[in-house]
């Protein structure tokens, strides 16, 4: 059965191999897409030559954010503010989730979405509500495919599960070359550029916090978040591991991200724990807190409660 | 016989009896008082005394009917109790049918909402009114823990008020479509995952009934 291709069909794949071949021949992709993948010669030279966030003098990374900058304007057509707001004194991020408040909405997801410039076909989502049965709060039972006409369903709870900004991360020791790391105000960042790709991480997170870009961000010109910050929602190449950054590009400036700015019912609680009159230390002392998984040490910065 | 033990325990709970009915008489009183007219020098609360300063939202704005004064000023109030039919939601699904209008409006001044001890509050402070019944969520609320913050994490605190989020005649939220849910990963189909074969103990015995 099937033994001979239609003729269309061998044709294309004809077609791709001379092509591939070709390519080969001129000296990589040069001859099929536009010369630099769109760019100038000098910023595709910078953009390989580019050194790691951390290793970057400031000259560089300012070169380096303009640079992502032109990008962004040729490959979606809208000019973006990438901005390396850095780290505050004396703050450290933690959250905190009312599982009692939350419905079920999904209202943070579609929030972040459109903060953090995911693609809108991709199924990279950092946020994902689980709907669990009451009663049980066993992780595999969970169902976060769940789409009744209304929620909450009757004999269910909602559990969002996001990054738990770990202070003892287990994605960064897994990273074979540094391109993950926690940033002194306790968010575990990634450098875009210089991760490879190889998914150690996904592996190491025992949260599923972590997620690969299978496909080119598809975003909307209209759509696109101008506000952007290079360890956050900057846009994202395909084929590199990206996760929830605590909106880094708002939170370092004082506002509150935009899972908890989505959110209609104020179960998200966010804040410095470093500051004993802030909401989140005020959930800490006063309510009957819970982190998930607590029992592996990762030490989340991330609690759920209820009342 | 009967021990000394006893008698001195049925005195006590005779004697607390006794105050416990001295409370509540004075409690009666001072509320029929505090109908009448505010005393100065009755406690009044001035909030939480180690919450953080924050301000609200004001919905004043956004009150269709404010200030309710332009025809209640116009009307004779009336105490009695009844469902209204003019102008207003007939029902009032709060509160099983404790509380009705005047619960909370003030009988002489219908710009303002009043507290349990009938003082006038104005309208962007009826978290105060909500207070009353809703102790312990006022306190949450106070230290920004229940209820949700303005914008930001840092500096001022912008606090939304009780009545941005619940309905005072209908305070209960009601469930509504949850967003798209996310998509399966390119080229995998979506499939149910059965959970592990589980049996709650009550079903268990239902099963044997049948």
């Amino acid at each position: 059965m099937g033994a001979a291709k239609p003729a269309e069909e061998e044709d294309k794949v004809d077609k791709a191999r001379r092509g591939f071949l070709k390519g080969l021949g001129l000296g990589g992709a040069a001859a099929a897409s536009p010369a630099w993948g769109g760019q100038t010669f000098g910023d595709a030279w910078a953009d390989f030559f580019q050194k790691h966030y951390q290793q970057m003098t400031r000259e560089e990374i300012q070169e380096t954010l303009e640079r992502i900058e032109r990008k962004a304007e040729q490959r979606y057509g809208v000019a973006i503010d990438c901005q390396d707001t850095p780290p505050q004194e004396g703050v450290v991020f933690g959250y905190a989730i009312n599982i009692s408040r939350c419905k079920g909405y999904r209202d943070c997801v579609t929030g972040c979405v459109r903060e953090n410039n995911l693609g809108r076909d991709s199924q990279v989502q950092y946020i994902r509500v689980l709907q669990m049965d009451r009663g049980d709060s066993n992780l595999e039972n969970s169902e976060h495919y769940y789409d009744p006409a209304e929620v909450p369903v009757e004999g269910k709870y909602y559990l969002p599960v996001q990054c738990m900004q770990c202070d003892d991360p287990p994605c960064v020791k897994a990273c074979p070359v540094e391109a993950t790391w926690m940033e002194p105000d306790g968010i575990v960042v990634v450098d875009y550029d210089w991760c490879i790709g190889c998914r150690y991480c996904m592996t190491a997170c025992p949260y599923w916090a972590r997620h690969f870009n299978w496909t080119d961000p598809e975003i909307p010109a209209e759509e696109m978040n101008p506000d952007t910050h290079y360890l956050g929602n900057r846009p994202r190449p395909r084929g590199v591991v990206e996760k929830c950054h605590f909106c880094i590009q708002r939170t370092r400036k004082g506002r509150q991200p935009a899972c908890q700015e989505a959110c209609p019912t104020g179960a998200r609680i966010f804040g410095n724990l470093l500051d004993p009159d802030s909401e989140i230390r005020y959930v800490l002392a006063n309510k009957q807190v819970f982190r998930l998984k607590e029992d592996l040490g990762t030490e989340p910065k991330f609690w759920y409660y209820s009342d | 016989m009967i021990p000394h033990g006893a008698t001195a325990r049925h005195s006590r709970v005779l004697q607390m009896r006794r105050t416990f009915i001295a409370i509540l008489v004075c409690c009666v009183f001072q509320t029929a008082d505090a109908q009448e007219s505010t005393t100065p020098d009755a406690p009044r609360f001035t909030g939480y005394p180690d919450a953080p300063s924050f301000s609200v939202v004001s919905r004043m704005s956004e009150m269709f009917f404010y200030p309710c004064g332009q025809c209640h000023d116009a009307i004779e109030p009336n105490p009695e109790i009844r469902a209204l039919n003019v102008m207003h939601d007939a029902e009032i699904d709060h509160g099983d049918g404790r509380i009705w209008c005047l619960s909370c409006h003030h009988f002489e001044n219908r710009d303002s909402m009043r507290t349990l001890l009938g003082e006038p509050v104005d309208f962007d402070e009826s978290h105060l009114v909500c207070a009353g019944c809703h102790a312990s969520r006022h306190r949450d609320w106070a230290f920004g823990v229940h209820g949700k913050r303005v914008d930001t994490w840092q500096g001022a605190r912008i606090q939304y008020n009780c009545t941005h989020c619940h309905n005072p005649h209908a305070p209960g939220i009601e469930p509504r479509a949850p967003a798209p849910a996310p998509p399966a990963r390119a080229g995998l189909e979506l499939e149910k995952v059965e959970a592990h074969e589980k049996t709650a103990p009550w079903e268990r015995e239902e099963s044997k009934e049948r």
